[in-house]
């Protein structure tokens, strides 16, 4: 299992934990990363797409050359280039349009051939969870888990879910099972965390982000799982903000999709860079690791 | 077969609480929830309240909830309604009642679409000849013109649930018509009037409008073209525009996203108050070894043409 790695920016910069915990964990499942090191950012729905559309078409046609998938490791970077690789393929016009005005000239042409993929998604359909589940070595059986997929995981249905992989819908909690975990339902996995207003709106992002942990935690999670980063910078590094908001104590740790994966497997806390998170991780840390050592 | 049709009951005189009321009805296979409730209203009872015109599915008269998600009720068939043999119905959850199902459309949605000033407006005195609008650029507007105001985008969206002042991708799919058609001379009064207070940029783009418009309008992508043409235009609140303009500078300049940076010139370099609020999660952050350095960002190696496709880009946008 190849393929060309796209580790976003934010598992470099604001979380910086995400992206050797990601490596990690992909080395120990076998599963070969390119890192692609010289394209640019999705524009994560603020640059114009008028100037993303062209910048991710540049992406795409990297790895189409490469002739690989391309892996994700966050909801954003994968719906804006999932996104915009659905304008280019459907769109034979479109897309000659931008290979003729911005790719030609460092003599690429993007065909429309490659296909995106989130860790999640690749685990799901590719990797397998019945075979992640042989790899576990430590299953979470203790730990109370609630996921939170993050908007660009789940939509628009029609480029994000279509025919034939509706269970998509439900990889986050079968990936939570798949490594010994109990999910924690809720309603609010499916929603904005609040993180694109956080400038514009503060008010309204901390009461997403305090609603969301406050209902995981109400149901008893004792902890929160993301796909996302840009969900983990918001669910994880303005809860704090989010407890004054609502006026309650939240203190929910929330851990990114390899992490979890990656404690299940064997790997320690610290080996996840868990210590970098805001809200501190010792409940998790603690119900995994009493696993590990029986 | 027969269902059972739990129905919120309401009338501001005398049931001003609300009540539930449950209808016993044998109804056809084939029947849509509006057939059901139209039978219950001919046959049971004349004074339950509900909206439905042209009952195939066009005009979106009949948005209510249908087990807590919100539907037109004569697209939803009684047979996939039905769970256990019952079905429940409320109005839509983000909206004043007036009787039972029925709720009141001036507030929520009308008020805000005539915010928007959705009307075209030639600059004075007027024409002077015949405008000629291509034909691409009437499909792209006979598209957002088949929006029918049925509110089902509004009933979906993660913010107006919050904060009900928001305007709504309803009132901003609106807004996007007469920005979108070139006979319009006020773009830029738009754009400006649309970046007030709880409008297009307290819009999360989680394309829950786009989920849930029946019609394929796909809200979402309108209020992502009227941001695309407000970033072209650097228009925006003073916030906003930082935040836009530090994000291009920082992908045009090195590929890649510099966040310490965004974070500083998002609050604006002079703005202290600001700058003293980003304090305590930036120490948090810096003891925890999570924030990045804001500046000592590097290059990544492909930077030189991302500038390139900024620079065609810019200039081509003038």
């Amino acid at each position: 299992m190849r393929y060309a790695f796209y580790p976003g920016c934010v598992a470099k910069g604001g979380c910086p934990e995400l992206y050797p915990a990601a490596i990690k964990v992909a080395e120990k499942l076998g599963i070969e990363l390119f890192e692609m090191k010289d394209v640019g950012c999705t524009g994560a729905g603020v640059l114009s797409r008028e100037v993303s559309d062209p910048i991710n078409a540049r992406t795409l046609a990297k790895a189409e050359a490469m002739g690989l998938p391309i892996m994700t490791i966050c909801s954003t970077c994968q719906g804006c280039l999932m996104q915009a690789n659905h304008r280019l393929v459907i769109d034979p016009e479109y897309r000659a349009k931008i290979n003729r005005e911005y790719l030609a000239e460092e003599g690429l042409e993007y065909r429309g051939t490659t296909d995106v993929k989130h860790f999640l998604w690749v685990l799901d359909e590719d990797y397998g969870l019945d075979k992640l589940q042989e790899m576990v070595v430590n299953p979470l059986e203790e730990l109370n888990v609630a996921a939170f997929y993050g908007c660009y995981l789940r939509r628009p249905p029609e480029v994000v879910v279509p025919k034939g992989k509706e269970s998509r819908k439900v990889s986050l909690e079968n990936a939570i099972k798949a490594l010994g975990g109990n999910v924690v339902a809720t309603k609010g996995k499916g929603k904005c965390c609040g993180f694109p207003i956080l400038y514009p709106n503060e008010r309204n992002s901390l009461e997403m982000c305090g609603t969301h942990t406050l209902e995981a935690k109400d149901k008893g999670a004792d902890a929160m799982v993301t796909p996302c980063p840009l969900c983990h910078l918001e669910l994880d590094g303005t809860q704090s903000r989010a407890e004054q908001h609502k006026g309650k104590k939240i203190n929910l740790p929330v851990l990114h999709l390899p992490q979890l994966v990656g404690l299940a497997l064997g790997f320690s806390p610290k080996e996840m860079e868990m210590q970098r998170h805001l809200v501190s991780t010792a409940p998790v840390e603690e119900k995994a690791k009493r696993k590990a050592e029986v | 077969m027969q269902v059972n049709l739990n129905v919120r009951r309401y009338d501001p005189v005398s049931n001003g609480n609300g009540s539930r009321q449950t209808y016993s009805v044998e109804v056809e296979e084939q029947s849509t929830v509006l057939d059901v409730l139209i039978q219950v209203r001919d046959e049971q009872d004349a004074t339950l309240s509900f909206r439905g015109s042209c009952r195939t599915g066009f005009c979106g008269d009949c948005t209510m909830r249908v087990n807590g998600k919100a539907k037109w009720a004569c697209r939803m068939p009684v047979s996939k309604a039905q769970v256990d043999g019952e079905i429940t119905l409320d109005p839509p959850r983000l909206v004043k009642g007036l009787k039972d199902l029925v709720y009141d459309q001036e507030e929520f949605l009308f008020d805000k679409y005539a915010a928007t000033k959705p009307w075209i407006e030639p600059s004075p005195p007027g024409p002077t000849e015949e405008h000629i609008v291509s034909q691409e650029k009437i499909k792209e507007l006979q598209e957002a013109s088949s929006c029918t105001l049925c509110g089902m985008c509004d009933e979906g969206c993660t913010v107006l649930i919050i904060d009900k002042s928001f305007l709504g991708p309803a009132a901003l799919t609106r807004a996007f018509k007469p920005v979108a058609d070139p006979r319009d001379k006020v773009i830029e009064r738009r754009l400006s009037e649309l970046s007030e207070k709880r409008g297009m940029w307290d819009c999360v783009h989680c394309f829950e409008a786009t989920e849930h418009c029946p019609k394929g309008i796909d809200p979402t992508d309108r209020i992502l073209s009227l941001r695309d043409e407000a970033i072209k235009r650097g228009i925006g609140t003073p916030r906003v525009v930082r935040h836009n303009d530090s994000f291009a500078k920082s992908i045009k300049s090195s590929g890649w996203l510099d966040e310490a940076r965004l974070a500083i010139e998002s609050e604006g370099l002079t703005n202290i108050g600001g700058l003293m609020h980003l304090v305590p999660t930036a120490a948090k952050a810096m003891a925890h070894r999570k924030a990045p350095l804001p500046y000592l960002h590097k290059k990544r190696p492909g930077s030189k043409h991302i500038k390139r496709i900024f620079e065609k880009w810019e200039k081509d946008s003038k």
